[in-house]
């Protein structure tokens, strides 16, 4: 006996040698942003050369951060170009602006539902979907009690 | 260093030829390639031509495979299938594959790197669906964005256009006027997609989201398509039949600014593309109150505010405004013809071809009944002002 079609599945990160350090620390419901080792400065997504200094052995280390931030715009998606996210339609995107660096900028799912009331400027902190037992993915929800 | 071009008004478009745009051709892509090429060749007074450029991107994020002759058409894979050895065939790796190409294009004939050069663009619109993809592994720089469900050019301009929004307030009524305006254009051009078939404003403002705040109809509909211009020297095509449209000036651009994928945040498309315009006036030597016809580019709606502010056609965050009262109505006396091509929302998803056709038509006086008076330089934008670039026509280079 057959049951229904299997819904497709969300795709997964694929850590490698950069970016394995950001999902060790997803997995652990932590949010850890690349920084130069050379001067400090945050990078996402981390690359070969640092923005800021121009580095090109930037040493990237993953720093834990807030989590903390403000979005700068959002969008709800009712259909999504990834079958593995039809099961989540509608659901809401932010692009935050962490607190710890002016334009440092994640996107993320917001996990409050479709209808929550978002503006320029939200305050939002970092929370996590536990996507299979081993892999979480950052996302965000919006910070209870905050003026925005 | 000058931003200044040196070649202009040394090059010029000789001539021309277009398929008809459809949602699924009978043909083959690269035979339509073919044949459009030769329509063009011909159009120009010529036999053959010696080098060919293209930017031969298929701009989809869908699981489509991206096979020469068939989803695309490179500039190498023209010239063998219309027999000719060129001494230069090169494609444009960039945003803004129009006037990337059109660079290459003039620097080729300036150059005498070839004499007689073909652009093309061939556009396609495969089986399935268009931007779907079943990919199961984000990896690379996809990681960052695809296991959060942010993926593809709808999501992408959903974000930028929220921001507008809210810092503007641009209404949904504003946007249906884009619409009407390109629809209303394109049902007047015989190859469009779209001919015969105008837009409301209450079709449009009906539509349901599917980025909200974006909707179908703010997006370019897929399509199978070819153009093809011919470039050559002024003093070549005093010899040739069509009243030549002169290269005057280029403006481009890329942020630097590192982001993950598809995330165009509106500072970033506003910021690079007011550099991008004041290049473009350097290299052309004028400035947006000489152009006659800026046409500006509409793959996603939201471009046409973004490009409207970027040239300096109106001001910053009023170009809702401006078009909610009418002032890109192209048959209205004294707007800005900004959509008189159609454009993309108005043709089918031709990348930049509709508003580079349209400097060429109306400057060379072949736009038939469509033929606007008056009009001696022309703006062609393609892509995001901050991510693409545009070229300045004219019919008219000794003017200044």
């Amino acid at each position: 006996m057959t049951g229904p079609p299997a819904e497709p599945l969300r795709p997964l990160p694929v850590p490698d040698e950069l970016s394995a350090p950001y999902w060790d620390a997803a997995a652990r419901h932590r949010l850890a942003v690349a920084r130069c080792s050379r001067c400090g400065t945050f990078a996402h997504p981390p690359d070969v050369v640092c923005q800021a200094c121009g580095t090109s052995d930037p040493e990237f280390r993953f720093t834990e951060v807030s989590g903390r931030g403000r979005v700068r715009s959002w969008t709800v998606m009712h259909q999504s170009f990834l079958p593995g996210f039809r099961a989540d339609l509608p659901y809401v995107l932010v692009d935050v602006e962490l607190v710890e660096q002016a334009d440092l900028r994640l996107i993320g799912r917001l996990l409050d539902g479709p209808d929550a009331p978002l503006g320029l400027g939200s305050e939002v902190h970092v929370a996590f979907e536990d996507v299979t037992p081993e892999v979480s993915v950052p996302a965000f929800v919006l910070t209870a009690g905050a003026d925005s | 260093m000058s931003g200044t071009m040196a070649a202009r008004n040394k090059v010029v478009i000789a001539g021309y030829a277009h398929s008809q745009v459809e949602r699924h051709s009978d043909q083959q892509l690269g035979s339509m390639a073919v044949d459009t090429a030769r329509r063009a060749i011909a159009d120009a007074g010529l036999d053959a031509v010696d080098g060919f450029v293209t930017g031969a991107l298929f701009p989809t994020s869908g699981s489509h495979a991206a096979e020469d002759g068939i989803s695309l058409v490179t500039a190498n894979w023209l010239a063998e299938h219309l027999g000719i050895n060129p001494r230069y065939a090169a494609g444009f790796q960039g945003f803004g594959q129009i006037p990337g190409s059109v660079t290459m294009a003039v620097n080729a004939v300036a150059s005498g790197a070839a004499d007689y050069v073909l652009l093309h663009r061939a556009l396609h619109n495969p089986k399935g669906k268009y931007h779907e993809n079943t990919m199961r592994d984000a990896r690379g720089s996809q990681q960052w964005t695809v296991p959060q469900g942010y993926f593809g050019p709808l999501a992408m301009i959903a974000l930028p256009y929220q921001e507008y929004i809210q810092r503007y307030g641009a209404t949904r009524e504003a946007m249906a006027q884009v619409l009407v305006e390109a629809r209303k254009n394109g049902a007047r051009l015989p190859w469009s997609h779209w001919y015969g078939q105008p837009l409301t404003a209450e079709e449009y403002l009906a539509a349901p989201f599917i980025s909200d705040p974006i909707c179908r109809y703010d997006c370019d509909i897929p399509v199978d398509g070819v153009a093809a211009f011919v470039f050559t020297t002024a003093e070549r095509a005093k010899d040739l039949p069509n009243q030549p449209v002169y290269v005057s000036g280029f403006g481009m651009g890329a942020p630097v600014t590192r982001r993950t994928p598809v995330h165009w945040p509106l500072d970033d498309i506003m910021g690079v593309g007011e550099e991008t315009a004041r290049r473009l006036w350097e290299s052309s030597g004028i400035g947006p109150g000489d152009v006659d016809l800026p046409q500006v580019y509409d793959g996603f709606s939201p471009f046409v505010y973004f490009w409207l502010e970027c040239l300096g056609l109106c001001p910053k965050g009023e170009a809702h405004r401006f078009v909610l009262d009418g002032q890109i109505d192209s048959d209205r006396p004294g707007a800005i013809p900004a959509l008189s091509s159609g454009g993309a929302l108005g043709n089918g998803r031709m990348h930049g071809v509709p508003q580079m056709l349209e400097c060429y038509l109306q400057l060379s006086g072949r736009a038939g009944e469509r033929q606007r008076q008056g009009v001696n330089v022309g703006v062609a934008c393609h892509s995001s002002p901050h991510f693409g670039g545009a070229v300045v026509y004219t019919n008219t280079p000794t003017r200044r």
